[in-house]
C-alpha cells in the first residue's frame, strides 16, 4: 500500500514511547524523597551507617531529574519527539540510576546490601525501551560494577561501610561466597529481566505498529469507498456526459490521492483519443488534444487490454503518449483500459510527482474504478441518446400535426361552403352526411390539435417561469364551460377561497390543463348531474378538485389513464368522439410544473380528480 | 350589383382562397387573390383594396408578417385594415417573436388574427364592421 509509509513511526507508538520515558523520572522523584526520608529514620532509630555519602546519592537523584527535565522538556509536546531524542534521554536516565543504585549500594554494605537488588530496577526500564543489544551491554556493565565493587571490598581496595544496630553489623563484611552468590543472584535476575522485558516490549511495538498500519489501511479503504459511492452516486442522479466524467476523475484523484487523473475517450472508430476530462493536469496541454492511436504504440496497447505503470517516466514515453506533460514533473504515471463488457471505449488515467508512486494492489484498484467510470460513461451516453431519440419522437410528432393541419382547415372549409348552400342548394339527406364528414374532419381536427399542445409541451420540456393568480383562471374556467353545462343540464360550479397563491406556469398552461379535466367531467356526466371544482390549500400546494358525478373509471383502466390515445370503453359508449389526448396533456402539464395527480372514481358513480399545483415562487416569499 | 368594397385575400392555398372568394363574393364583396406576399404587392401596384385576408404561414412561415411590416412603413397603404389568418393560431400567440405581439396591439393595420379553419360568420361579422367603422364608400 503506497500511501502507508512503513518505514516511519507509527504516531501512536511515538506518543505511548514516549509517555513511558517518562515515568521513570516521577519515581525517582518520589525515590529521592524516599531514600532522604528512610536515612532520616534509620538514623533516628539509632542505625549507624554512611549517612552523609546516602544523602548525597538523594540529592543526586534529585539533580539529576532536574537535569533530565531541563534537557528534554520539550520532547513532552513536541511534535518531534523522534527515536533518536527518546533513546537519549532513556541512556541519560539510565546512566544516573545506575550510578545512583551502585553507590546506594555501595554505601549501604555493598554487594549484600538489600539496595544492590535495587539495580535491576534501571536495568527493567531500559531493556523495557532500549533495543535488546543496548539492554545487555547496560546490564552487563551494571552488574560488572556491583561485582568489581565486590572484589575490591573484599581485597581491601575500596573501604567496606558496615550498617550496625545497637553494635551489631547488619550486613557484615560478606563473606566471598555469599557475596559470590548475592551478585550471581542479581546478575541472573538481571539477564533474564532483559530478556523478557526486552522481547514483551520487541512484540508490544509490533502491535502497536500493526494496529496503526490496519487503522491506515482502513482510512484507506473507506476512502476508496467513499469515492466509489460518489462515483456510483454521480452515476445515478447525474446525466449530463461532461458532469459525470468530471466528478469522477475528481474524485479518483482524491482516493488515489495523485495530482492528476484524465479520461481520454475513443472516438467512434477507435482510431482517435480525445480528452474527455481531466483533473489537476495543466489546462493548455489537454485542450483540444487528440492523439492518433495508430501513431502512439503504448496507447494502443493499452487500448488492447494492458495496463501501463512506471515509477520513472521518461520524456519519451510521455512524448509517446501524446502527452506533452514532461513540464508538469511527473514521474509516476499509470494508465488502465476503460473496459465495458469487453470493449475498450477509452483510458484512464493517474499521474503522480512521487517516483514508483503505483504499487500492484492500487493498479488493481485503479482497474475497478476504471470499470466504474466507463459504466458512468455509457450510462450518460445511453441517456442522452435516449434524451436525442424522445426529442426526435416530438419533433416527429410536431411536424406531423403541423403538416395535418393546413389540408384538414382547406378541407372543412370547402366543406363549409358547400353545407352552407354556396353552391347550390343542399337536400336534408345530403346536409346529414355533410354533418356527418364535417363532425369527423373537425375530430381530426381537435386531435391534430391536441398533438400539438402535447409535442409543443415536452418540447418546451422545463417547468415555465410563468405566474397563475387563480382568481382570472377561476374566471376563465367558469366562462368557458357554464354555457355548455347549462346545455347538457349539468350543476357546475367553481370554487375558490379568497387568499390562495398564485401557482406556477403560465395562465394559459394552467388554463389548458383545468380545461381538460372539466371538459371531460362534463362530457361524461349525464344531464342532471353535478360538476364540482375546487381550489383549497394543502401543505404548500394549491390543492385543486375536479369532481364529478358521472360514469367513473373502471379500475382496470386507471394505470392507463394517462396514455396517449387511451379511453375506456365506458368513455367510447357514452361519447363517440374523443381523442384519447386530454389527459395525456394534463399528465404532461402537470408534470412540467413539477405537480402531482390522483385519481379516484367509482364506477357508475363519479370521478375526482386531484392535483397539487406548486405555489409560486414569488408567492411563497 | 354594386360591390360592397374590394377585399384582397393572400393565401398560398389555393382551396382557401377559392372558399374564401366564393363566401365573400355572395356576400357582395369584390374579391382579388394573390398566392405570395410578393404577388400581392404586385397586385397592390394594381390596385387598391379596401381590406386584406392575409394568411400568416405561406413560403416562410413569417411572410404574411413580413408582408404586413411593409406595408404599415408605406404611406400608401398605412391605413388599410388587415385581417391575418393562420391555422397556428396558438403557435403564432405563444411562440411569436416580439414584432408578431406589437401587430396584434392596437396600433396597428391588423385588425384582427382568425385562426383557420375559419368561422364564416365571425369573420363576415367583423369585415362588416371594419367597413362600417371606417365609414368606408362602397367601391372604393
Amino acid at each position: 500500500m503506497g500511501t502507508v509509509a512503513h518505514d516511519a513511526e507509527p504516531d501512536a507508538d511515538r506518543g505511548a514511547a514516549a509517555t513511558l520515558c517518562w515515568w521513570p523520572v516521577r519515581i525517582r522523584w518520589a525515590a529521592a524523597i524516599v531514600l532522604l526520608a528512610a536515612v532520616g529514620a534509620a538514623r533516628a532509630a539509632g542505625v549507624v551507617f554512611a549517612a552523609g555519602p546516602l544523602v548525597l546519592v538523594a540529592l543526586f537523584l534529585l539533580a539529576g531529574n532536574v537535569l533530565v527535565c531541563r534537557r528534554f522538556s520539550g520532547l513532552v509536546d513536541r511534535q518531534t519527539r523522534t527515536r533518536p531524542m527518546r533513546r537519549q534521554l532513556v541512556a541519560w536516565q539510565a546512566v544516573i540510576d545506575g550510578a545512583a543504585f551502585w553507590a546506594a549500594a555501595y554505601f549501604s554494605g555493598g554487594a549484600t546490601s538489600p539496595l544492590a537488588a535495587g539495580c535491576l530496577l534501571p536495568i527493567f526500564f531500559v531493556a523495557l525501551l532500549l533495543p535488546k543489544p543496548t539492554a545487555y551491554r547496560y546490564c552487563a556493565a551494571v552488574l560488572a560494577a556491583l561485582g568489581l565493587t565486590a572484589l575490591s571490598e573484599l581485597f581491601g581496595w575500596l573501604p567496606h561501610h558496615p550498617v550496625a544496630y545497637q553494635g551489631a553489623d547488619l550486613v557484615a563484611s560478606p563473606h566471598p561466597a555469599q557475596a559470590l552468590g548475592s551478585l550471581g543472584m542479581i546478575a541472573a535476575v538481571g539477564l533474564l529481566t532483559t530478556g523478557l522485558a526486552g522481547s514483551a516490549a520487541g512484540s508490544w511495538r509490533r502491535q502497536v505498529k500493526d494496529l496503526e498500519h490496519l487503522r491506515q489501511t482502513e482510512a484507506v479503504f473507506n476512502r476508496r469507498l467513499q469515492g466509489i459511492f460518489s462515483i456510483l452516486e454521480t452515476i445515478g442522479s447525474v446525466r449530463d456526459l461532461n458532469r459525470v466524467l468530471e466528478t469522477a476523475v475528481s474524485e479518483v484523484a482524491l482516493v488515489m490521492q495523485v495530482k492528476g487523473v484524465s479520461v481520454k475517450l475513443l472516438s467512434e472508430d477507435g482510431k482517435l483519443l480525445r480528452y474527455a476530462a481531466a483533473f489537476g493536469l495543466p489546462e493548455r496541454m489537454i485542450r483540444e488534444k487528440v492523439v492518433e492511436v495508430e501513431r502512439s504504440p503504448l496507447n494502443k496497447r493499452i487500448i488492447q487490454g494492458e495496463p501501463f505503470v512506471t515509477g520513472r517516466v521518461t520524456a519519451t514515453e510521455m512524448f509517446q503518449f501524446g502527452e506533452a506533460l514532461s513540464e508538469a514533473n511527473f514521474r509516476s504515471v499509470l494508465f488502465v483500459p476503460l473496459n465495458l463488457e469487453g470493449r475498450v471505449i477509452g483510458i484512464l488515467g493517474a499521474y503522480c510527482e512521487t517516483p514508483d508512486r503505483f504499487a500492484a494492489e492500487e493498479v488493481n484498484f485503479f482497474r475497478l474504478a476504471a470499470r466504474l467510470v466507463a459504466v458512468a460513461v455509457e450510462n450518460a451516453r445511453a441517456y442522452e441518446a435516449v434524451t436525442a431519440m424522445s426529442h426526435e419522437r416530438t419533433w416527429f410528432m410536431m411536424k406531423v400535426a403541423h403538416n395535418l393541419r393546413a389540408p384538414l382547415a382547406g378541407m372543412l372549409s370547402i366543406l363549409e361552403v358547400v353545407r352552407d348552400g354556396y353552391l347550390g342548394p343542399v337536400n336534408d339527406r345530403q346536409g346529414e352526411y355533410l354533418r356527418r364528414l364535417d363532425r369527423r374532419a373537425r375530430t381530426m381536427l381537435a386531435l391534430v390539435n391536441e398533438l400539438m399542445t402535447l409535442s409543443r409541451n415536452r418540447q418546451r420540456g422545463e417547468i415555465e417561469s410563468g405566474v397563475t393568480e387563480l382568481a382570472a383562471l377561476a374566471r376563465r374556467v367558469r366562462r368557458t364551460f357554464q354555457d355548455k353545462a347549462a346545455e347538457k343540464r349539468i350543476g357546475f360550479q367553481v370554487s375558490l377561497p379568497e387568499g390562495l397563491p398564485d401557482v406556477r406556469g403560465r395562465l394559459e398552461t394552467v388554463e389548458q390543463m383545468v380545461e381538460n379535466l372539466v371538459s371531460n367531467a362534463i362530457k361524461y356526466t349525464p344531464a342532471e348531474g353535478s360538476v364540482e371544482v375546487r381550489f383549497s390549500r394543502a401543505n404548500g400546494t394549491v390543492r385543486l378538485e375536479v369532481s364529478d358525478t358521472g360514469i367513473g373509471i373502471p379500475a382496470a383502466d386507471r394505470p392507463r389513464l394517462f396514455t396517449e390515445f387511451f379511453r375506456s370503453e365506458n368513455a367510447k359508449a357514452m361519447e363517440e368522439v374523443g381523442t384519447g389526448l386530454g389527459l395525456a396533456i394534463v399528465k404532461e402539464i402537470t408534470d412540467q410544473l413539477g405537480g402531482r395527480i390522483l385519481v379516484e372514481s367509482e364506477e357508475g358513480a363519479g370521478t375526482i380528480f386531484v392535483v397539487h399545483l406548486p405555489i409560486a415562487a414569488a408567492a411563497t416569499s | 350589383m354594386t360591390s360592397k368594397g374590394l377585399i384582397l385575400v393572400v393565401d398560398d392555398d389555393p382551396d382557401i382562397v377559392a372558399t374564401s372568394r366564393i363566401i365573400l363574393e355572395s356576400n357582395g364583396y369584390e374579391v382579388q387573390a394573390a398566392s405570395s406576399g410578393k404577388e400581392a404587392l404586385e397586385l397592390l401596384s394594381r390596385c387598391k383594396p379596401d381590406l386584406m385576408l392575409l394568411d400568416v404561414m405561406m413560403a416562410s412561415d413569417t411572410e404574411g408578417f413580413e408582408l404586413a411590416f411593409k406595408l404599415k412603413e408605406d404611406p400608401e397603404f398605412r391605413e388599410l385594415p388587415i385581417i391575418m389568418l393562420t391555422a397556428f393560431l396558438e403557435k403564432v400567440r405563444t411562440e411569436g417573436p416580439g414584432p408578431f405581439q406589437f401587430i396584434l396591439g392596437e396600433q396597428w393595420p391588423v385588425e384582427w388574427l382568425f385562426e383557420k379553419p375559419l368561422d364564416t360568420k365571425k369573420l363576415l361579422a367583423k369585415i362588416e364592421a371594419i367597413f362600417k367603422s371606417r365609414k368606408m364608400v362602397p367601391g372604393g
